[in-house]
């Protein structure tokens, strides 16, 4: 179906994918969720083709979201393709207008029909046609963000690992600074505190893209997260929980004082 | 306008004995593709479903690290993908900012399953191409 609907309206797997859903689940729980769109496998298909009416609708849409906008892919056509193709389909972060968001969306399509995407997939043996939703949210301009795991995935033991670092969360996911850890119980008592080396943020400029920026000497091994903070991450690991079941790997981002979720799925390995 | 321009397909071997109102079915099914200067396009022995023709800008080509000949506007490369799915027989890398039209396999395939006439012109052109490299 050609659609492009508000994340709290993406229900169905198989037209958005399963981050859109997922996003969506959390929306409709009322989890602090950036406003966003999810838009279907064929309307992402038609705006990469330059179908004008699917452009105007894809644009229109967007309209109201605060810009920077972040867009990233929603795998459709496998189950667990969000973890199998994670690497292969492409996030854009920082698009800074609507008018740049249709070729956007068109380099996601292409991402999965890349040949680092095609040649994954005739080695896993899925070689059929690649169906992509995506996902277009306000990107927001944290101060710290990371990952963190509702239970631990090194040892399965029932407490909260965080990582953290100045700026995006993709410094964190991308491994470009050693993130400060931190171990945390179930009352959000903290149990370990481990500064890490944050040399560089990435941060959002202004005509588009990303860039990585060096922190203050001041900052590089100075705890990113305060106990406050390590207590609201607890409380949010408690309601993701309470909507997606146990284990989850959860991305996330404090901004303007407010912590958002940019991101819940399930664990998929742990120690135990 | 959605898809490529008639006037590039005319250009590739493959698509010769098509007419124009062929030729328009296929050219819709293109969808434009943009690599920043510097950029692999497509690398040898990597797989690739993706057939591109060059609409601007200019890219090399190397075939076992040996430079082939700079591929310009109205160049194209991986027609053959198109058809088996094979490895990328060449290290294409954009030279500068590259504005490409690409054609996927799985575009491809139904318009020639569901079109006799243009399969077997396909047909013909590979025949052609056939006896061609036989003659080398």
């Amino acid at each position: 179906m050609n659609e492009v609907l508000p994340l709290d309206k993406a229900r169905d797997t198989a037209l958005f994918g399963s981050k859109a859903v997922g996003l969506g689940d959390a929306a409709r729980a009322g989890l602090p969720v950036p406003p966003g769109l999810a838009l279907s496998g064929e309307i992402v298909e038609a705006v990469a083709g330059g179908d004008e009416s699917a452009i105007e609708s894809v644009v229109q849409s967007a309209m109201p979201l605060p810009r920077p906008l972040a867009v990233r892919s929603s795998a459709v056509d496998e189950d667990g393709a969000e973890a199998s193709f994670a690497g292969q389909h492409l996030t854009l972060l920082n698009v800074p207008s609507t008018d740049e968001l249709p070729s956007a969306v068109r380099d996601i399509w292409w991402s999965a029909n890349s040949d680092s995407a095609i040649t994954y997939r005739q080695r896993v043996g899925l070689f059929t046609r690649p169906s992509v939703g995506v996902v277009v949210q306000a990107l927001l301009d944290p101060d710290v963000a990371g990952v963190m795991f509702t239970q631990n995935p090194m040892n399965g033991a029932d407490e909260r690992v965080i990582e953290g670092s100045w700026g995006l969360g993709e410094a964190v996911v991308a491994g470009i600074v050693i993130p400060d850890h931190f171990r945390v119980d179930r009352s959000g008592e903290p149990l370990e505190r481990k500064a890490g080396l944050k040399r560089v943020a990435i941060r959002a400029v202004a005509s588009g893209g990303t860039v990585e920026e060096e922190v203050p000497d001041e900052m590089v091994e100075r705890l990113c997260l305060d106990d406050g903070q390590l207590q609201e991450l607890n409380q949010l690991a408690l309601r993701c929980e309470q909507v997606y079941g146990p284990a989850r790997d959860i991305e996330w981002a404090f901004a303007g004082g407010t912590l958002y979720l940019l991101q819940c799925r399930a664990i998929t390995r742990t120690g135990r | 306008m959605a898809g490529a321009p008639i006037e590039l397909l005319q250009r590739v071997p493959l698509f010769a004995e098509l007419d124009p109102g062929e030729l328009e079915q296929i050219a819709r099914l293109f969808k434009e593709r943009r690599f920043a200067k510097g950029e692999t396009v497509v690398m040898e022995g990597s797989g690739g479903a993706a057939f591109f023709l060059i609409s601007s800008g200019e890219a090399t080509a190397s075939v076992g690290g040996a430079e082939r000949p700079t591929l310009q506007p109205g160049d194209y490369f991986g027609e053959i993908a198109l058809i088996d799915e094979g490895r990328r027989s060449a290290t294409i890398t954009a030279t500068s900012d590259l504005l490409c039209y690409g054609l996927t396999f799985w575009e491809f395939r139904p318009l020639v399953e569901g079109n006799g006439i243009i399969a077997w012109k396909l047909l013909q052109s590979l025949a052609k191409k056939l006896r061609a490299a036989q003659a080398d």
